[in-house]
Protein backbone atom coordinates (compact mmCIF):
# COMPACT_ATOMS: atom_id res chain seq x y z
CA UNK A 1 0.00 0.00 0.00
CA UNK A 2 2.71 2.48 0.92
CA UNK A 3 4.55 1.64 -2.29
CA UNK A 4 1.47 2.46 -4.32
CA UNK A 5 1.00 5.88 -2.74
CA UNK A 6 4.60 6.85 -3.26
CA UNK A 7 4.82 9.12 -6.19
CA UNK A 8 7.57 8.48 -8.69
CA UNK A 9 10.65 10.61 -7.84
CA UNK A 10 11.24 11.76 -11.42
CA UNK A 11 7.85 13.36 -11.78
CA UNK A 12 8.41 15.27 -8.56
CA UNK A 13 11.83 16.51 -9.53
CA UNK A 14 11.19 17.40 -13.17
CA UNK A 15 7.62 18.60 -13.31
CA UNK A 16 8.02 20.27 -16.67
CA UNK A 17 9.39 17.30 -18.60
CA UNK A 18 7.21 16.16 -21.50
CA UNK A 19 5.24 12.99 -20.75
CA UNK A 20 6.74 11.17 -23.71
CA UNK A 21 10.42 11.24 -23.00
CA UNK A 22 11.33 9.96 -26.42
CA UNK A 23 9.90 12.92 -28.17
CA UNK A 24 12.73 15.31 -28.92
CA UNK A 25 12.08 19.01 -28.97
CA UNK A 26 12.62 19.71 -32.64
CA UNK A 27 14.06 23.05 -33.59
CA UNK A 28 11.17 25.51 -34.26
CA UNK A 29 11.06 29.19 -34.97
CA UNK A 30 10.77 31.37 -31.93
CA UNK A 31 7.15 32.31 -31.73
CA UNK A 32 6.67 36.04 -32.32
CA UNK A 33 5.22 37.30 -29.13
CA UNK A 34 2.99 40.34 -28.96
CA UNK A 35 4.31 42.66 -26.22
CA UNK A 36 2.25 41.88 -23.24
CA UNK A 37 2.68 45.42 -21.75
CA UNK A 38 2.49 48.90 -23.35
CA UNK A 39 5.85 50.70 -24.12
CA UNK A 40 7.70 52.26 -21.19
CA UNK A 41 7.55 56.05 -21.70
CA UNK A 42 7.96 58.89 -19.26
CA UNK A 43 4.83 60.09 -17.55
CA UNK A 44 2.76 62.87 -19.06
CA UNK A 45 1.60 64.64 -15.92
CA UNK A 46 4.52 64.27 -13.51
CA UNK A 47 6.55 67.28 -12.40
CA UNK A 48 9.76 66.11 -14.06
CA UNK A 49 11.96 67.08 -16.97
CA UNK A 50 11.18 63.92 -18.91
CA UNK A 51 7.47 64.53 -18.47
CA UNK A 52 7.89 68.06 -19.81
CA UNK A 53 9.86 66.72 -22.76
CA UNK A 54 7.11 64.23 -23.50
CA UNK A 55 4.45 66.96 -23.28
CA UNK A 56 6.35 69.05 -25.79
CA UNK A 57 6.85 66.05 -28.05
CA UNK A 58 3.15 65.22 -27.94
CA UNK A 59 2.27 68.81 -28.76
CA UNK A 60 4.61 68.76 -31.76
CA UNK A 61 3.08 65.50 -32.95
CA UNK A 62 -0.37 67.02 -32.61
CA UNK A 63 0.64 70.04 -34.68
CA UNK A 64 2.25 67.81 -37.32
CA UNK A 65 -0.87 65.71 -37.61
CA UNK A 66 -3.28 68.66 -37.91
CA UNK A 67 -4.37 70.28 -41.18
CA UNK A 68 -3.15 73.73 -42.16
CA UNK A 69 -5.87 75.83 -40.56
CA UNK A 70 -5.52 73.98 -37.26
CA UNK A 71 -1.73 74.13 -37.48
CA UNK A 72 -1.84 77.90 -37.75
CA UNK A 73 -4.22 78.25 -34.86
CA UNK A 74 -2.23 75.84 -32.65
CA UNK A 75 1.03 77.69 -33.34
CA UNK A 76 -0.41 81.15 -32.76
CA UNK A 77 -2.69 80.25 -29.88
CA UNK A 78 -0.70 81.31 -26.85
CA UNK A 79 -0.14 85.05 -26.44
CA UNK A 80 3.05 86.27 -24.81
CA UNK A 81 5.14 89.42 -24.92
CA UNK A 82 6.85 89.68 -28.29
CA UNK A 83 8.99 92.14 -30.20
CA UNK A 84 7.03 94.06 -32.82
CA UNK A 85 9.29 94.31 -35.86
CA UNK A 86 8.33 97.35 -37.91
CA UNK A 87 9.44 97.16 -41.57
CA UNK A 88 9.57 100.96 -41.95
CA UNK A 89 11.63 101.75 -38.92
CA UNK A 90 13.49 104.79 -37.65
CA UNK A 91 16.16 102.64 -36.00
CA UNK A 92 19.68 102.96 -37.36
CA UNK A 93 21.39 100.02 -39.10
CA UNK A 94 18.13 98.15 -38.91
CA UNK A 95 18.97 95.96 -41.89
CA UNK A 96 21.76 94.14 -40.01
CA UNK A 97 19.49 93.48 -37.05
CA UNK A 98 16.68 92.23 -39.29
CA UNK A 99 19.08 89.95 -41.13
CA UNK A 100 19.96 88.37 -37.80
CA UNK A 101 16.32 87.98 -36.74
CA UNK A 102 15.31 86.29 -39.99
CA UNK A 103 18.56 84.40 -40.79
CA UNK A 104 18.88 86.19 -44.12
CA UNK A 105 21.98 86.96 -46.09
CA UNK A 106 22.09 90.15 -48.16
CA UNK A 107 23.49 89.96 -51.70
CA UNK A 108 23.89 93.32 -53.45
CA UNK A 109 22.48 93.45 -56.96
CA UNK A 110 19.80 91.22 -58.40
CA UNK A 111 19.84 87.46 -59.13
CA UNK A 112 21.27 86.25 -62.45
CA UNK A 113 17.79 86.02 -63.94
CA UNK A 114 17.44 89.80 -64.04
CA UNK A 115 21.01 90.80 -64.71
CA UNK A 116 21.46 88.42 -67.67
CA UNK A 117 18.25 89.46 -69.39
CA UNK A 118 19.26 93.06 -68.81
CA UNK A 119 22.42 92.45 -70.83
CA UNK A 120 20.57 90.63 -73.58
CA UNK A 121 18.15 93.51 -73.91
CA UNK A 122 21.00 95.98 -74.07
CA UNK A 123 22.40 94.25 -77.17
CA UNK A 124 19.13 94.81 -78.94
CA UNK A 125 20.75 94.18 -82.31
CA UNK A 126 21.08 90.45 -81.53
CA UNK A 127 17.74 88.73 -81.61
CA UNK A 128 17.45 85.63 -79.44
CA UNK A 129 20.86 86.19 -77.85
CA UNK A 130 22.32 82.74 -77.13
CA UNK A 131 21.75 81.09 -73.76
CA UNK A 132 18.93 81.73 -71.32
CA UNK A 133 15.80 80.38 -72.87
CA UNK A 134 13.86 81.33 -69.81
CA UNK A 135 15.07 84.90 -70.10
CA UNK A 136 13.76 85.09 -73.63
CA UNK A 137 10.26 84.91 -72.25
CA UNK A 138 10.78 88.12 -70.26
CA UNK A 139 11.88 90.04 -73.31
CA UNK A 140 8.95 91.83 -74.88
CA UNK A 141 8.76 93.59 -78.18
CA UNK A 142 9.67 97.25 -78.70
CA UNK A 143 6.13 98.34 -79.50
CA UNK A 144 4.86 96.87 -76.25
CA UNK A 145 7.69 98.64 -74.48
CA UNK A 146 6.65 101.90 -76.10
CA UNK A 147 3.12 101.34 -74.79
CA UNK A 148 4.46 100.72 -71.31
CA UNK A 149 6.52 103.88 -71.56
CA UNK A 150 3.57 106.02 -72.53
CA UNK A 151 1.53 104.47 -69.74
CA UNK A 152 4.17 105.34 -67.17
CA UNK A 153 4.56 108.86 -68.59
CA UNK A 154 0.82 109.44 -68.36
CA UNK A 155 0.75 108.12 -64.80
CA UNK A 156 3.49 110.55 -63.80
CA UNK A 157 1.92 113.48 -65.62
CA UNK A 158 -1.54 112.72 -64.19
CA UNK A 159 -0.42 113.47 -60.66
CA UNK A 160 2.10 116.18 -61.39
CA UNK A 161 0.68 118.03 -64.38
CA UNK A 162 -2.81 117.15 -65.61
CA UNK A 163 -4.59 117.19 -62.29
CA UNK A 164 -4.91 120.57 -60.65
CA UNK A 165 -4.07 120.18 -57.02
CA UNK A 166 -3.61 122.38 -54.07
CA UNK A 167 -0.31 122.18 -52.30
CA UNK A 168 -0.45 118.87 -50.41
CA UNK A 169 -1.05 118.98 -46.70
CA UNK A 170 2.10 119.18 -44.61
CA UNK A 171 3.97 115.85 -44.60
CA UNK A 172 1.19 114.14 -46.50
CA UNK A 173 2.64 114.52 -49.97
CA UNK A 174 3.52 110.87 -50.28
CA UNK A 175 0.08 109.52 -49.47
CA UNK A 176 -1.75 112.22 -51.44
CA UNK A 177 0.40 112.44 -54.57
CA UNK A 178 2.71 109.44 -54.86
CA UNK A 179 0.19 106.94 -53.52
CA UNK A 180 -2.31 107.42 -56.36
CA UNK A 181 0.54 107.55 -58.89
CA UNK A 182 1.89 104.19 -57.73
CA UNK A 183 -1.61 102.73 -57.71
CA UNK A 184 -2.18 103.81 -61.31
CA UNK A 185 1.23 102.50 -62.27
CA UNK A 186 0.71 99.09 -60.73
CA UNK A 187 -2.78 98.52 -62.04
CA UNK A 188 -1.95 99.89 -65.49
CA UNK A 189 1.23 97.86 -65.87
CA UNK A 190 -0.41 94.65 -64.64
CA UNK A 191 -3.33 95.04 -67.00
CA UNK A 192 -1.21 95.78 -70.03
CA UNK A 193 1.30 93.01 -69.32
CA UNK A 194 -1.45 90.46 -68.68
CA UNK A 195 -1.55 89.83 -72.43
CA UNK A 196 2.02 88.61 -72.31
CA UNK A 197 2.14 86.96 -68.92
CA UNK A 198 -0.64 84.40 -68.41
CA UNK A 199 0.04 84.37 -64.68
CA UNK A 200 -1.14 87.93 -64.34
CA UNK A 201 -4.47 87.10 -65.88
CA UNK A 202 -5.39 84.96 -62.89
CA UNK A 203 -3.72 87.18 -60.33
CA UNK A 204 -5.24 89.34 -57.61
CA UNK A 205 -4.06 92.85 -56.95
CA UNK A 206 -4.57 93.89 -53.33
CA UNK A 207 -4.56 97.55 -52.40
CA UNK A 208 -3.33 98.31 -48.88
CA UNK A 209 -3.42 94.66 -47.78
CA UNK A 210 -2.44 93.40 -44.37
CA UNK A 211 0.53 91.07 -44.13
CA UNK A 212 1.40 89.53 -40.77
CA UNK A 213 3.87 86.94 -39.57
CA UNK A 214 4.79 85.54 -36.16
CA UNK A 215 7.95 83.55 -35.42
CA UNK A 216 10.42 82.65 -32.70
CA UNK A 217 14.19 83.00 -32.93
CA UNK A 218 16.85 82.67 -30.28
CA UNK A 219 16.54 82.33 -26.54
CA UNK A 220 16.93 84.56 -23.54
CA UNK A 221 17.13 83.99 -19.80
CA UNK A 222 14.14 85.42 -17.97
CA UNK A 223 15.63 88.03 -15.61
CA UNK A 224 12.82 88.45 -13.12
CA UNK A 225 9.61 86.86 -12.01
CA UNK A 226 8.51 83.43 -10.91
CA UNK A 227 10.15 81.92 -14.01
CA UNK A 228 13.48 83.61 -13.35
CA UNK A 229 16.60 81.88 -14.65
CA UNK A 230 14.77 79.73 -17.18
CA UNK A 231 15.24 79.85 -20.94
CA UNK A 232 12.52 81.47 -23.03
CA UNK A 233 12.30 81.76 -26.83
CA UNK A 234 12.31 85.31 -28.23
CA UNK A 235 9.14 85.99 -30.19
CA UNK A 236 8.71 88.42 -33.07
CA UNK A 237 5.74 89.73 -35.00
CA UNK A 238 5.65 91.72 -38.24
CA UNK A 239 2.50 93.68 -39.09
CA UNK A 240 2.97 95.23 -42.47
CA UNK A 241 0.71 97.27 -44.76
CA UNK A 242 2.31 97.43 -48.21
CA UNK A 243 0.91 99.88 -50.69
CA UNK A 244 -0.18 97.08 -53.03
CA UNK A 245 0.68 93.51 -53.90
CA UNK A 246 0.07 90.97 -56.63
CA UNK A 247 -0.83 87.43 -55.63
CA UNK A 248 -0.76 84.56 -58.14
CA UNK A 249 -2.00 80.98 -58.38
CA UNK A 250 1.30 79.31 -59.19
CA UNK A 251 4.59 79.52 -57.40
CA UNK A 252 7.47 81.50 -58.92
CA UNK A 253 10.61 79.48 -59.73
CA UNK A 254 13.59 79.68 -57.39
CA UNK A 255 16.44 82.08 -58.07
CA UNK A 256 19.17 79.72 -56.83
CA UNK A 257 19.27 76.20 -55.39
CA UNK A 258 18.89 75.50 -51.70
CA UNK A 259 22.47 74.25 -51.50
CA UNK A 260 23.82 77.52 -52.85
CA UNK A 261 22.63 79.25 -49.68
CA UNK A 262 24.82 77.12 -47.40
CA UNK A 263 27.84 79.32 -48.07
CA UNK A 264 26.04 82.61 -47.42
CA UNK A 265 26.89 84.67 -44.34
CA UNK A 266 24.36 85.97 -41.89
CA UNK A 267 25.45 88.69 -39.40
CA UNK A 268 25.29 87.43 -35.81
CA UNK A 269 24.32 89.97 -33.16
CA UNK A 270 24.72 88.83 -29.57
CA UNK A 271 22.92 91.82 -28.02
CA UNK A 272 19.25 91.88 -27.10
CA UNK A 273 16.86 93.40 -29.66
CA UNK A 274 15.89 96.11 -27.13
CA UNK A 275 19.09 97.95 -27.95
CA UNK A 276 18.02 98.47 -31.55
CA UNK A 277 15.50 99.94 -30.23
CA UNK A 278 12.73 97.38 -30.56
CA UNK A 279 9.71 97.26 -28.31
CA UNK A 280 7.63 94.47 -26.86
CA UNK A 281 3.89 94.11 -26.78
CA UNK A 282 1.40 91.33 -26.27
CA UNK A 283 -1.54 90.91 -28.62
CA UNK A 284 -2.94 88.51 -31.22
CA UNK A 285 -0.38 86.44 -33.07
CA UNK A 286 -1.34 86.73 -36.73
CA UNK A 287 -0.06 84.94 -39.80
CA UNK A 288 -1.64 86.37 -42.92
CA UNK A 289 -0.53 86.75 -46.55
CA UNK A 290 -3.17 89.24 -47.59
CA UNK A 291 -5.91 86.73 -48.32
CA UNK A 292 -7.46 83.97 -46.25
CA UNK A 293 -6.37 80.37 -46.46
CA UNK A 294 -8.83 78.93 -49.06
CA UNK A 295 -7.95 81.65 -51.60
CA UNK A 296 -6.53 80.04 -54.80
CA UNK A 297 -4.07 82.90 -55.34
CA UNK A 298 -1.98 81.88 -52.35
CA UNK A 299 1.49 82.50 -53.76
CA UNK A 300 3.07 85.90 -53.92
CA UNK A 301 4.45 87.69 -56.95
CA UNK A 302 5.35 91.32 -56.27
CA UNK A 303 4.81 93.81 -53.48
CA UNK A 304 4.93 97.56 -53.90
CA UNK A 305 5.86 99.81 -50.99
CA UNK A 306 5.68 103.55 -50.68
CA UNK A 307 8.26 105.39 -48.62
CA UNK A 308 6.44 107.53 -46.03
CA UNK A 309 7.04 111.26 -45.70
CA UNK A 310 9.21 110.83 -42.67
CA UNK A 311 11.80 108.83 -44.60
CA UNK A 312 11.90 110.85 -47.80
CA UNK A 313 15.33 111.81 -49.05
CA UNK A 314 15.04 115.54 -48.40
CA UNK A 315 13.70 115.02 -44.90
CA UNK A 316 16.51 112.60 -44.07
CA UNK A 317 19.04 115.03 -45.51
CA UNK A 318 17.74 117.75 -43.23
CA UNK A 319 18.38 115.44 -40.29
CA UNK A 320 21.85 114.56 -41.70
CA UNK A 321 20.91 110.93 -42.13
CA UNK A 322 21.51 110.46 -45.85
CA UNK A 323 23.46 107.27 -45.28
CA UNK A 324 20.41 105.72 -43.62
CA UNK A 325 18.18 106.13 -46.70
CA UNK A 326 19.47 102.97 -48.36
CA UNK A 327 19.57 101.15 -45.04
CA UNK A 328 15.90 102.01 -44.48
CA UNK A 329 14.92 100.69 -47.91
CA UNK A 330 16.83 97.46 -47.37
CA UNK A 331 15.32 96.92 -43.92
CA UNK A 332 11.85 97.60 -45.29
CA UNK A 333 12.30 95.20 -48.20
CA UNK A 334 13.78 92.50 -46.02
CA UNK A 335 11.17 92.58 -43.29
CA UNK A 336 8.17 92.88 -45.61
CA UNK A 337 9.32 90.18 -48.01
CA UNK A 338 10.29 87.80 -45.23
CA UNK A 339 6.88 88.19 -43.61
CA UNK A 340 5.02 87.68 -46.90
CA UNK A 341 7.08 84.73 -48.13
CA UNK A 342 7.10 82.99 -44.80
CA UNK A 343 3.33 83.46 -44.45
CA UNK A 344 2.92 81.89 -47.90
CA UNK A 345 5.04 78.94 -46.77
CA UNK A 346 2.96 78.52 -43.62
CA UNK A 347 -0.21 78.53 -45.72
CA UNK A 348 1.23 75.49 -47.48
CA UNK A 349 1.67 73.70 -44.16
CA UNK A 350 5.38 74.26 -43.52
CA UNK A 351 6.52 75.53 -40.16
CA UNK A 352 9.48 75.54 -37.83
CA UNK A 353 9.66 71.77 -37.30
CA UNK A 354 8.55 70.90 -40.83
CA UNK A 355 10.92 72.92 -42.93
CA UNK A 356 10.13 74.00 -46.49
CA UNK A 357 10.81 71.34 -49.11
CA UNK A 358 11.11 73.88 -51.94
CA UNK A 359 12.26 77.51 -51.83
CA UNK A 360 9.57 80.19 -51.78
CA UNK A 361 10.24 83.34 -53.76
CA UNK A 362 8.86 86.87 -53.88
CA UNK A 363 9.77 90.28 -55.23
CA UNK A 364 9.27 93.84 -54.07
CA UNK A 365 9.61 97.34 -55.43
CA UNK A 366 10.04 100.17 -52.93
CA UNK A 367 9.64 103.71 -54.17
CA UNK A 368 9.12 107.24 -53.02
CA UNK A 369 7.64 108.33 -56.35
CA UNK A 370 10.90 109.16 -58.09
CA UNK A 371 13.47 106.65 -56.85
CA UNK A 372 12.81 102.95 -57.33
CA UNK A 373 14.58 100.06 -55.58
CA UNK A 374 14.08 96.44 -56.52
CA UNK A 375 14.33 93.54 -54.09
CA UNK A 376 14.08 89.77 -54.38
CA UNK A 377 13.72 87.28 -51.55
CA UNK A 378 14.15 83.53 -51.47
CA UNK A 379 12.96 81.70 -48.38
CA UNK A 380 15.02 78.52 -47.94
CA UNK A 381 14.29 77.78 -44.33
CA UNK A 382 11.56 78.41 -41.78
CA UNK A 383 13.40 76.59 -39.00
CA UNK A 384 14.49 79.63 -37.02
CA UNK A 385 13.87 78.54 -33.42
CA UNK A 386 16.76 77.28 -31.27
CA UNK A 387 15.96 73.56 -31.43
CA UNK A 388 15.36 73.45 -35.16
CA UNK A 389 18.21 75.80 -36.10
CA UNK A 390 20.90 73.77 -34.29
CA UNK A 391 22.23 72.04 -37.41
CA UNK A 392 20.43 73.85 -40.17
CA UNK A 393 22.89 74.97 -42.85
CA UNK A 394 20.25 76.70 -44.97
CA UNK A 395 19.99 80.46 -45.04
CA UNK A 396 17.45 82.78 -46.59
CA UNK A 397 18.66 85.00 -49.40
CA UNK A 398 17.86 88.63 -50.09
CA UNK A 399 18.89 90.55 -53.20
CA UNK A 400 18.54 94.32 -53.54
CA UNK A 401 19.57 97.22 -55.73
CA UNK A 402 20.46 100.75 -54.88
CA UNK A 403 17.68 103.25 -55.53
CA UNK A 404 17.46 104.25 -59.19
CA UNK A 405 15.83 107.40 -60.49
CA UNK A 406 12.85 106.81 -62.75
CA UNK A 407 12.64 110.33 -64.14
CA UNK A 408 14.49 113.59 -63.64
CA UNK A 409 11.68 116.12 -63.54
CA UNK A 410 8.32 117.09 -65.00
CA UNK A 411 8.50 120.20 -67.16
CA UNK A 412 5.76 121.79 -69.29
CA UNK A 413 3.69 118.68 -69.63
CA UNK A 414 6.59 116.36 -70.44
CA UNK A 415 8.61 113.95 -68.38
CA UNK A 416 12.31 114.73 -68.61
CA UNK A 417 14.91 111.97 -68.38
CA UNK A 418 12.78 108.85 -68.21
CA UNK A 419 15.17 106.01 -67.28
CA UNK A 420 14.65 103.00 -69.54
CA UNK A 421 16.66 100.67 -67.34
CA UNK A 422 14.28 101.14 -64.44
CA UNK A 423 11.30 100.55 -66.72
CA UNK A 424 12.92 97.40 -68.07
CA UNK A 425 13.52 96.10 -64.57
CA UNK A 426 9.92 96.84 -63.64
CA UNK A 427 8.70 94.99 -66.71
CA UNK A 428 10.96 92.02 -66.00
CA UNK A 429 9.74 91.87 -62.44
CA UNK A 430 6.13 91.77 -63.54
CA UNK A 431 6.81 89.33 -66.37
CA UNK A 432 8.47 86.85 -64.03
CA UNK A 433 6.74 83.48 -64.40
CA UNK A 434 7.58 79.78 -64.02
CA UNK B 1 24.84 133.58 -12.60
CA UNK B 2 23.14 130.90 -14.67
CA UNK B 3 22.46 127.80 -12.60
CA UNK B 4 20.93 124.52 -13.58
CA UNK B 5 17.70 125.41 -11.89
CA UNK B 6 16.75 128.15 -14.37
CA UNK B 7 13.24 127.97 -15.79
CA UNK B 8 13.47 128.59 -19.51
CA UNK B 9 10.54 130.45 -21.12
CA UNK B 10 7.85 128.24 -22.60
CA UNK B 11 7.80 128.38 -26.39
CA UNK B 12 4.78 130.06 -27.99
CA UNK B 13 4.11 130.36 -31.70
CA UNK B 14 6.01 133.33 -33.07
CA UNK B 15 8.68 133.33 -30.38
CA UNK B 16 12.25 133.34 -31.53
CA UNK B 17 14.14 130.11 -31.18
CA UNK B 18 15.51 129.50 -27.70
CA UNK B 19 19.25 130.00 -27.72
CA UNK B 20 21.39 129.02 -24.79
CA UNK B 21 24.83 130.51 -25.12
CA UNK B 22 26.65 129.34 -22.03
CA UNK B 23 24.90 126.28 -20.65
CA UNK B 24 25.78 125.35 -17.14
CA UNK B 25 25.26 121.70 -17.83
CA UNK B 26 27.91 119.03 -17.45
CA UNK B 27 27.64 115.67 -19.16
CA UNK B 28 29.21 112.57 -17.66
CA UNK B 29 30.36 109.77 -19.93
CA UNK B 30 29.76 106.49 -18.12
CA UNK B 31 30.59 102.88 -18.77
CA UNK B 32 27.35 101.11 -19.77
CA UNK B 33 26.06 98.62 -17.22
CA UNK B 34 24.76 96.38 -19.99
CA UNK B 35 26.69 95.93 -23.20
CA UNK B 36 25.63 98.44 -25.85
CA UNK B 37 26.11 98.38 -29.64
CA UNK B 38 29.40 99.78 -30.89
CA UNK B 39 27.99 103.13 -32.01
CA UNK B 40 26.17 103.88 -28.74
CA UNK B 41 27.68 106.09 -26.04
CA UNK B 42 26.08 106.39 -22.60
CA UNK B 43 25.95 109.69 -20.69
CA UNK B 44 24.50 110.88 -17.40
CA UNK B 45 22.92 114.23 -18.16
CA UNK B 46 21.21 116.81 -15.95
CA UNK B 47 17.46 116.35 -15.55
CA UNK B 48 16.66 119.62 -17.26
CA UNK B 49 18.26 118.61 -20.56
CA UNK B 50 16.14 117.27 -23.38
CA UNK B 51 17.15 115.08 -26.32
CA UNK B 52 17.54 118.15 -28.53
CA UNK B 53 19.67 119.82 -25.87
CA UNK B 54 21.98 116.80 -25.66
CA UNK B 55 22.31 116.68 -29.42
CA UNK B 56 23.07 120.38 -29.77
CA UNK B 57 25.46 120.28 -26.82
CA UNK B 58 27.55 117.49 -28.31
CA UNK B 59 27.44 118.81 -31.85
CA UNK B 60 28.15 122.47 -31.17
CA UNK B 61 30.58 122.27 -28.28
CA UNK B 62 32.41 119.02 -28.91
CA UNK B 63 31.86 118.54 -32.68
CA UNK B 64 30.61 115.01 -32.14
CA UNK B 65 28.30 113.89 -34.98
CA UNK B 66 25.12 112.68 -33.32
CA UNK B 67 22.61 110.54 -35.17
CA UNK B 68 20.06 109.75 -32.48
CA UNK B 69 19.55 110.39 -28.78
CA UNK B 70 17.29 108.42 -26.45
CA UNK B 71 16.85 109.38 -22.81
CA UNK B 72 15.39 107.86 -19.70
CA UNK B 73 15.17 108.89 -16.09
CA UNK B 74 16.63 106.51 -13.55
CA UNK B 75 14.83 106.51 -10.24
CA UNK B 76 17.25 106.61 -7.28
CA UNK B 77 16.12 104.28 -4.53
CA UNK B 78 14.34 105.58 -1.46
CA UNK B 79 14.53 102.31 0.39
CA UNK B 80 17.77 102.59 2.35
CA UNK B 81 17.62 103.80 5.90
CA UNK B 82 20.28 105.51 7.95
CA UNK B 83 21.25 104.88 11.55
CA UNK B 84 18.23 106.91 12.68
CA UNK B 85 15.93 104.67 10.66
CA UNK B 86 15.08 107.57 8.34
CA UNK B 87 14.65 106.89 4.69
CA UNK B 88 17.59 108.06 2.62
CA UNK B 89 16.90 109.01 -0.97
CA UNK B 90 19.54 108.44 -3.62
CA UNK B 91 19.25 111.19 -6.25
CA UNK B 92 17.46 110.54 -9.54
CA UNK B 93 19.41 111.07 -12.72
CA UNK B 94 18.80 111.13 -16.45
CA UNK B 95 20.66 108.75 -18.78
CA UNK B 96 21.13 109.54 -22.46
CA UNK B 97 22.05 106.92 -25.06
CA UNK B 98 23.68 108.69 -27.99
CA UNK B 99 24.11 106.94 -31.33
CA UNK B 100 26.98 108.34 -33.34
CA UNK B 101 26.61 109.27 -37.00
CA UNK B 102 28.89 108.54 -39.99
CA UNK B 103 29.58 104.99 -38.85
CA UNK B 104 31.73 106.06 -35.91
CA UNK B 105 32.19 103.68 -32.98
CA UNK B 106 33.21 104.15 -29.39
CA UNK B 107 34.27 101.73 -26.67
CA UNK B 108 34.59 102.85 -23.09
CA UNK B 109 38.30 102.70 -22.19
CA UNK B 110 39.72 100.68 -19.33
CA UNK B 111 40.42 103.37 -16.72
CA UNK B 112 41.86 101.07 -14.04
CA UNK B 113 44.21 98.67 -15.80
CA UNK B 114 45.83 95.91 -13.78
CA UNK B 115 49.35 96.87 -12.80
CA UNK B 116 51.93 94.27 -11.82
CA UNK B 117 54.23 95.92 -9.28
CA UNK B 118 57.72 94.66 -10.03
CA UNK B 119 60.32 96.60 -8.04
CA UNK B 120 63.39 97.95 -9.85
CA UNK B 121 66.50 95.76 -10.02
CA UNK B 122 69.00 95.97 -7.13
CA UNK B 123 66.78 98.15 -4.96
CA UNK B 124 65.77 97.73 -1.32
CA UNK B 125 62.23 96.68 -2.23
CA UNK B 126 63.41 93.84 -4.38
CA UNK B 127 65.69 92.47 -1.61
CA UNK B 128 62.87 92.79 0.92
CA UNK B 129 60.45 90.93 -1.36
CA UNK B 130 62.96 88.16 -1.90
CA UNK B 131 63.54 87.90 1.84
CA UNK B 132 59.77 87.72 2.50
CA UNK B 133 59.35 85.04 -0.15
CA UNK B 134 62.17 82.93 1.38
CA UNK B 135 60.60 83.26 4.83
CA UNK B 136 57.22 82.10 3.52
CA UNK B 137 58.90 79.17 1.81
CA UNK B 138 60.57 78.20 5.09
CA UNK B 139 57.24 78.28 6.96
CA UNK B 140 55.53 75.91 4.54
CA UNK B 141 55.25 72.28 5.67
CA UNK B 142 57.13 69.46 4.00
CA UNK B 143 55.43 68.79 0.65
CA UNK B 144 56.37 65.11 0.91
CA UNK B 145 53.87 64.71 3.76
CA UNK B 146 51.00 65.38 1.32
CA UNK B 147 49.16 67.95 3.42
CA UNK B 148 49.11 65.89 6.61
CA UNK B 149 49.95 68.07 9.66
CA UNK B 150 53.00 67.56 11.85
CA UNK B 151 50.85 66.64 14.84
CA UNK B 152 50.72 63.09 13.58
CA UNK B 153 53.89 61.11 13.62
CA UNK B 154 56.86 60.86 15.77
Amino acid sequence: MAARTRLPLQSLLHKNLPSFRNQRIVHTEAAVQEPAYPPVVPSLTAKSKSARRRQIEEHLEKVRAADVQDKLSLLTRIQRKKYVVVPQTFARNADRWYQHFTKTSYIPGLPEKFTVSEETEKDSALPAAAAATENASTVIGDDVFADIRSLVTHAILQEHWYMEKRKPFLFREQEQVMGPFLRNLVTGLTNSLAKHNPLLRLSSIDLKPQVNFYWMRGQRIIPKGHRRGRQEPIRFQIDDKPHSQIRITQQLPQFTTLEASYAAEVPQIKLAPDLMPLFKRQYDNNIFTGAKLPDPACYGHTQFHLVPDRYRRDVMARRQQTDQVEVFLRANGLASLFAWTAAQAMYQGFWSSEDVSRPFVSQAVITDGQFFSFFCYQLNTLALSVETDADNPRKNLFWGTQSLRLYEAVQDGAVVGLNDRVLKLLVQFLMNKP
Amino acid sequence: MATRRLIYPIYQLGNPQLRIFRPNWALTLVRPGREQPKDTVQFRVPMEMTKCDVRNYLEKIYNVPVAAVRTRIQFGSNKKRNHLNQKVKEPDYKVAYVQLAQGQTFTFPDIFPEKKLTPAEGSMEEMQEKFMEDEKQRQKPDPRRGGVTEWFGL
